[in-house]
C-alpha cells in the first residue's frame, strides 16, 4: 500500500512540549491505520567504514589498479585477490567481491537478497570533480569531518546544521500508534528525530527498560505517586519540561513492551544464538519486536541501529575485519529472523556511515576521512545480486578523486538513496520532498534497488 | 586581576538564612503544623549551593558552610592552592593481554592492566572524597574536550598518567596543557601521532591526518570562525566561514610526524620505539618530514626546521588563534554552569582567556574564576526558561554520593555511572559522550547532557538513585581493599521526624530552596506514607522523590 498524503505544513506550527507517546505534539497523521507491514532497518557504521576494501574489483585490470594505490608492502591495505569473495551477478563474471570477512553477506548476495550501491555521499548538488575543483557548486558543510558527516548522512540537509532527520521525518507522517514509530536501540540520534517525531531508545536484548524499587507496598505506592505527580507539574524552565517529557514517554512505553523485550517465547532469538556482538545484541531486539508487531499495533516502524569503531587511522586489515566479523553474521541472523517471521519481504535493512576513507593509506597501516562510499541493503524486497550506481575510478587523482589520496566525489547522493528507501516504505512522491526537501536537485529520484 | 571586574560575592546575606525560621513561625502563628520545626540542618545559602554544583562535584552542608565563611573568591583561593589528588600507582606493563593474561589469569587480569576501570573507580572515589575539587571538576571537563578513551588505548596506567596529566594542568596554562596533551604517548595512540612516519613514497604512504584534524577540530579551534562571543562568522549568503581547509589538516599532519613512544629505561631510542606509555613521546628527526608546511592563516613554516621548532611553532598558531578562547571557554562554561551560555557571558570569559588581566593568555585557572564569578553564573535563582543543564550521569551520581553522605570505594558509582551512558575515561569517540552543540528536541536549545537521557536512561538513572538510596552494595572481591557503597543517611534521618523539616532540609541542599509548594506536597506524600518509626526510610522516600525529578537533575 501507498501512505497517503498529508500536509506536513499542519504539523509544523505544533511544536508544543505536550508529553505523549512517540510525537512530542499530536499533529495529523496518515488518515488510515496500515493493515499491512513495513519496516526499514537504519544500520550506522560510526567513523566512516572504508568501503574501498569493502567491495574491492576482482576483474584482473581493476584489482590490478586497486592493488597499486592500496599498497601491498607493509603498512599497505591491498587484500588479497585469492582471499576477496567474488560476488557473481545472475549472469556473468563476477566484476567485484567482498571483504573476506563477509561470508554471510555473500550468501545473502547470492540469494539474491542484498544490493550494492556504489559511491554515495552527503551532497547539495550534482558534483563532479570538476566542479568541486572550480566550487562551482553547492558544497557540503564540513566534509571529512565525522560529526557533520555523520549528522548530514542522517539529515540529508548538508547545507545546515539540521534538528531533524530524514527517518524522524518519515516518521511525522505515520499515524499515530501505541508506541513510537521510530524506535532506536543506539540512544537518540539525529536520524530519529522528526519536526514531531520523537523516538523510543530501548536497550539492546538483555538490557533493562523499567523502574526499580516498586513492590506494591503502600510505602513504595506513596512514592511512585509523588514521583508521578512532580513529573505532572507544570514547569517553566525548558529542559526540564523535555526532561519530564522524556520520562513520561519512556513509563508508558515501558508498561507495553515490557514483555517483549523480556523475549519470553521468542522465536527469533535461536537464530542470533553464538553471536555476542553489540550490533547482534540490538538487532535481535529489533526482531523480538517486529515479531511482536501485531500485539503492539505496529504498521509501518523504522528502527536505528549501530555499530562503532570504523575509524580504521591505523590497524585497519585487522580491525575492520574485525568489525566485518560482527557484522556479518548479525546482518544475516536478522534477516533469517524476517524470513522466519513471514516479512522478509516487509523489511528493508540499508547502511549509513560518516564517509569512505582514502584509497591510499596513512602512516600505521589505516586510512583517513575522505567522502562518497559503498552502501548495502538487504532484505526480501530488494532487487538484489545486483549492483547500483557508477564505481569509481581507483586511481589515485584521477577522474573521481578530488585530493590525490583517493576521496571520491559522490556519484550517487544521500537524498536519492533515502529516497528509495522512503518510496518502497510508502512515502508519496508528493511528501518526498518534504522528507526530502532538495531531492528536486537530483535527475533520479528512485535508484531502483527495491521492487 | 580580572576578577576584580567581577561582582564579588559577599557573605550570604543573613536574610536569606533567617528566611525559612520567619517562614517556620510564621506557618505555626497560622497554624500550620506541617513545618513546625526548624530543619535541624544548617542554614544553607543557595547561592553558595549554587556556586557548589558548579565548582566541584557538589555541596555538602559542611562544604556549603564553609564556602558561607571564606566566600566564593577565598575558596578557589584555597581550591587552587590544594594538589592534585591520585588516581591510583599502576604498574607499567609493556606486554600484550596475550602474555600477562595468558588462559588461566584470573579474569580481572584484563580489567586491571588493560582498561580504564581501576582509574575511573578512584576517579569516582577522589570525586566523593577528594579535597581538590575545583581541580578535579575542571580536569573533568578537559578530559570530555581533549578526549582519551581507554577504548582505543588498552593500558591502565598510560590512562591513569593521561588523566593526571590533566588534574596536573587544569587550572595552569592552555598552552603547555596542549602541548603536554600532544606529546603524551596515550594521545599519541588513541590519534596516531605515535609513530606517524613522513611521507613514503615506496610504499606509498602518507603521514596521518587524525590527530591534526581533530587537535584543530575539537581541542583548540573548532571547524568555523567564531567571534569573541561564541558566535559564528557567517558569509553574506549565511553560510558558516571555515577556519580551515584540508590542505592546513595535511600541513599539520606533516608537522607531527617523526614521533615515537618515550625510551624505556635503559634502551635506546629507535625510530618507531616500543610500546611504552610514560612520559612524553620523543622524536627522530630523521623520521620528520623536512618539507615546508602551509599552516593556519596563511603561515608557513620553513622547510628543514627541527621537529621540536615545527611542533613548537604550529601549537603556537593554534594557540594564538582568535577562535580559541570562545571555543573553549564556552564549553567550560557549558561543563560546569548552563548549556545556553548568552554571547555576552562567553565573551566575558574569552576576553579572560585572551588576558587574564596581567597580559597572559590562556590563564585557566583565571578562565575558571571567572565563569564561576560571572553574574550569569551567580544569584540565588535563576528564572530564565533556558537556563541551566541537565546533570551529566558523573555529576548525578556523585553529587548525590556527597550530598546524602554515601560511603563509597567508587566501584558501584564508576558502574552506574557506565550503565547511564557515562564510562568514564571511555568516551565512545574522540568526539566524547555528546557533542557541545546537540540540540534539545522540541525547542531551540541546547542540551548536550540530554543526549544521554533518552527513553532507557531516563529509567535506568531512577534505578541508579534507587540502588543509591536503598541498597547496600557489597564489596566487589576482586578489587583490593573494596569497601562498597552504602548510604547510611543518619545525620538526614535526624530530620525525619518532621517531614516538613526532611523536605526543607533536602530542598535546601539538593535544590537551592527552588522547590515549589506543589513538589514540596508530592515530597511530603512520599515521606508521610513511611512511619516515624523508621526515619532512614522517611529519608530514602524525600530523597528519591526529589533526586529522580527532573526538578533536580536540571542544575538551575
Amino acid at each position: 500500500m501507498r501512505i497517503s498524503r498529508r500536509s506536513f505544513l499542519e504539523g509544523l506550527g505544533a511544536m508544543g512540549l505536550a508529553a505523549s507517546v512517540g510525537r512530542l505534539a499530536e499533529s495529523p497523521a496518515w488518515g488510515q491505520t496500515a493493515p499491512d507491514y513495513r519496516a526499514l532497518v537504519c544500520v550506522f557504521l560510526f567513523g566512516g567504514n572504508d568501503g574501498n576494501n569493502m567491495v574491492v574489483p576482482v576483474d584482473a585490470a581493476g584489482y590490478a589498479a586497486y592493488a597499486a594505490a592500496r599498497g601491498t608492502s607493509t603498512g599497505g591495505l591491498a587484500l588479497a585477490q585469492s582471499a576477496v569473495l567474488p560476488l557473481a551477478p545472475a549472469s556473468g563474471a563476477a566484476a567485484y567481491g567482498f571483504h573476506p570477512r563477509l561470508t554471510e553477506l555473500q550468501a545473502l548476495w547470492d540469494a539474491g537478497v542484498l544490493a550494492i550501491v556504489f559511491n554515495v555521499g552527503t551532497l547539495l548538488a550534482p558534483t563532479d570533480k570538476q566542479t568541486y575543483l572550480q566550487n562551482s557548486v553547492p558544497l557540503p558543510l564540513s566534509l571529512l569531518s565525522h560529526q557533520d558527516q555523520q549528522h548530514q548522512w542522517q539529515s540529508a540537509l548538508s547545507d545546515q546544521y539540521s534538528r531533524t532527520g530524514w527517518g524522524g521525518r518519515i516518521g511525522d507522517g505515520l499515524p499515530g500508534s501505541s508506541l513510537p514509530p521510530v524506535i532506536s536501540i543506539s540512544g537518540d540520534q539525529l536520524f530519529t528525530l522528526g519536526n514531531s517525531t520523537s523516538p523510543l531508545a530501548l536497550p539492546p536484548a538483555g538490557g533493562g527498560f523499567g523502574l526499580a524499587g516498586f513492590d506494591g507496598s503502600a510505602e513504595a505506592s506513596a512514592r511512585l505517586q509523588a514521583m508521578d505527580d512532580v513529573r505532572m507539574l507544570q514547569e517553566e524552565n525548558l529542559i526540564v519540561q523535555a526532561t519530564q517529557s522524556q520520562t513520561s514517554r519512556a513509563l508508558a512505553a515501558s508498561r507495553l513492551i515490557a514483555p517483549v523485550l523480556a523475549g519470553t517465547g521468542s522465536t527469533v532469538d535461536a537464530l542470533f544464538a553464538g553471536l555476542t556482538s553489540s550490533l547482534a545484541k540490538q538487532l535481535l531486539q529489533v526482531a523480538r519486536i517486529i515479531a511482536a508487531r501485531q500485539t503492539l499495533g505496529a504498521g509501518r516502524q523504522i528502527f536505528f541501529v549501530s555499530q562503532n569503531g570504523y575509524d580504521t587511522h591505523n590497524d585497519q586489515l585487522n580491525r575492520q575485519g574485525n568489525l566485518f566479523g560482527d557484522l556479518s553474521p548479525a546482518l544475516k541472523a536478522f534477516h533469517d529472523a524476517t524470513v522466519q517471521l513471514g516479512v522478509a519481504e516487509a523489511v528493508t535493512t540499508f547502511t549509513l556511515s560518516d564517509f569512505a576513507r582514502t584509497l591510499q593509506p596513512a602512516s600505521g597501516g589505516g586510512s583517513d576521512h575522505a567522502w562518497g562510499n559503498h552502501h548495502l541493503v538487504i532484505g526480501g524486497a530488494v532487487r538484489g545480486r545486483q549492483t547500483y550506481g557508477t564505481f569509481p575510478v581507483l586511481q589515485l587523482g584521477g577522474p573521481d578523486d578530488f585530493s590525490g589520496q583517493g576521496r571520491w566525489v559522490p556519484t550517487l547522493a544521500v537524498d536519492q538513496y533515502a529516497a528509495t528507501l522512503a518510496t518502497w516504505f510508502g512515502v508519496s512522491a508528493a511528501d518526498l520532498t518534504t522528507v526530502l526537501p532538495y531531492l528536486g536537485r537530483y535527475p533520479t529520484t528512485n535508484l531502483g534497488f527495491l521492487g | 586581576m580580572s576578577n576584580e571586574r567581577m561582582p564579588v560575592p559577599g557573605r550570604p546575606r543573613a536574610a536569606a538564612h533567617r528566611l525559612p525560621l520567619l517562614l517556620a513561625l510564621l506557618a505555626q502563628a497560622l497554624g500550620c503544623t506541617s513545618s513546625s520545626t526548624v530543619p535541624a540542618g544548617p542554614a544553607l545559602d543557595p547561592d553558595t549551593v549554587r556556586f557548589l554544583e558548579q565548582s566541584t562535584f557538589g555541596p555538602t552542608e559542611v562544604l556549603v558552610t564553609h564556602v558561607q565563611q571564606v566566600g566564593f573568591s577565598g575558596f578557589i583561593d584555597e581550591q587552587l592552592a590544594v594538589p592534585p589528588s591520585s588516581l591510583g600507582d599502576y604498574a607499567v606493563v609493556l606486554q600484550g593481554p596475550a602474555q600477562v593474561c595468558p588462559t588461566g589469569s584470573p579474569a580481572n587480569c584484563y580489567r586491571d592492566n588493560f582498561t580504564g576501570f581501576l582509574p575511573a573507580v578512584q576517579f569516582f572515589h577522589n570525586a566523593v572524597s577528594g579535597e581538590d575539587q575545583l581541580r578535579q571538576r575542571v580536569a573533568f571537563a578537559l578530559g570530555q574536550i581533549l578526549v582519551v578513551s581507554a577504548e582505543d588505548v588498552p593500558t591502565t596506567y598510560g590512562i591513569a598518567d593521561y588523566q593526571t596529566l590533566l588534574l596536573d594542568g587544569a587550572l595552569g596554562n592552555f598552552r603547555q596543557l596542549l602541548e603536554s596533551v600532544t606529546l603524551s604517548p596515550a594521545m599519541g595512540r588513541y590519534l596516531n601521532m605515535v609513530n606517524n612516519d613522513k611521507p613514503n613514497p615506496d610504499a606509498g604512504t602518507n603521514p596521518n591526518e587524525n590527530y591534526a584534524r581533530e587537535l584543530l577540530q575539537l581541542f583548540s579551534i573548532g571547524l568555523v570562525q567564531l567571534r569573541a562571543d561564541g558566535t559564528v562568522v557567517t558569509t553574506d549568503g549565511g553560510a558558516p566561514v571555515p577556519t580551515y581547509d584540508q590542505g592546513v589538516v595535511e600541513g599539520f599532519a606533516h608537522v607531527f610526524t617523526g614521533w615515537t613512544y618515550p625510551t624505556l629505561p635503559g634502551a635506546t631510542l629507535k625510530t618507531h620505539n616500543p610500546v611504552y606509555y610514560r612520559g612524553p613521546m620523543e622524536v627522530v628527526a630523521s623520521n620528520h618530514d623536512g618539507a615546508a608546511k602551509a599552516l593556519l592563516g596563511g603561515v608557513t613554516l620553513p622547510a628543514g626546521q627541527t621537529p621540536q621548532k615545527d611542533l613548537s611553532d604550529a601549537l603556537d598558531l593554534v594557540f594564538q588563534h582568535p577562535n580559541l578562547g570562545p571555543f573553549i571557554g564556552r564549553q567550560l562554561i557549558q561543563f560546569l554552569v548552563t548549556s545556553n551560555p548568552s554571547p555576552a557571558y562567553v565573551a566575558r570569559v574569552s576576553a579572560v582567556f585572551a588576558d587574564d588581566g596581567t597580559g597572559v593568555r590562556g590563564n585557566l585557572a583565571a578562565v575558571v574564576r571567572t565563569i564561576l564569578l560571572d553574574p550569569e553564573a551567580r544569584g540565588a535563582a535563576k528564572t530564565d526558561p533556558a537556563y541551566g543543564k541537565l546533570r551529566e550521569p558523573a555529576l548525578l551520581i556523585a553529587g548525590l554520593a556527597r550530598a546524602l553522605g554515601v560511603q563509597t570505594d567508587g566501584v558501584y558509582l564508576r558502574n552506574a555511572c557506565a550503565a547511564v551512558g557515562q564510562d568514564v575515561f571511555q568516551a565512545p569517540s574522540v568526539f566524547n559522550f555528546y557533542p557541545p552543540n546537540a540540540p534539545l528536541p522540541g525547542t531551540s536549545l541546547l542540551s548536550p547532557p540530554s543526549v544521554l537521557f533518552d527513553s532507557t536512561t531516563a529509567l535506568s538513572r531512577s534505578n541508579v538513585v534507587y540502588t543509591l538510596l536503598f541498597s547496600k552494595v557489597a564489596p566487589d572481591a576482586t578489587i583490593a581493599g573494596a569497601t562498597g557503597t552504602v548510604a547510611p543517611l543518619t545525620d538526614l534521618a535526624s530530620s525525619a521526624g518532621d517531614a516538613g523539616a526532611l523536605a526543607d532540609r533536602l530542598d535546601a541542599l539538593l535544590m537551592h530552596r527552588t522547590m515549589s509548594a506543589a513538589m514540596r506536597s508530592a515530597v511530603l506524600s512520599a515521606v508521610n506514607a513511611v512511619p516515624a518509626s523508621d526515619p532512614v526510610g522517611r529519608v530514602r522516600a524525600a530523597a528519591y522523590v526529589i533526586a529522580t525529578s527532573a526538578q533536580y537533575q536540571v542544575e538551575r
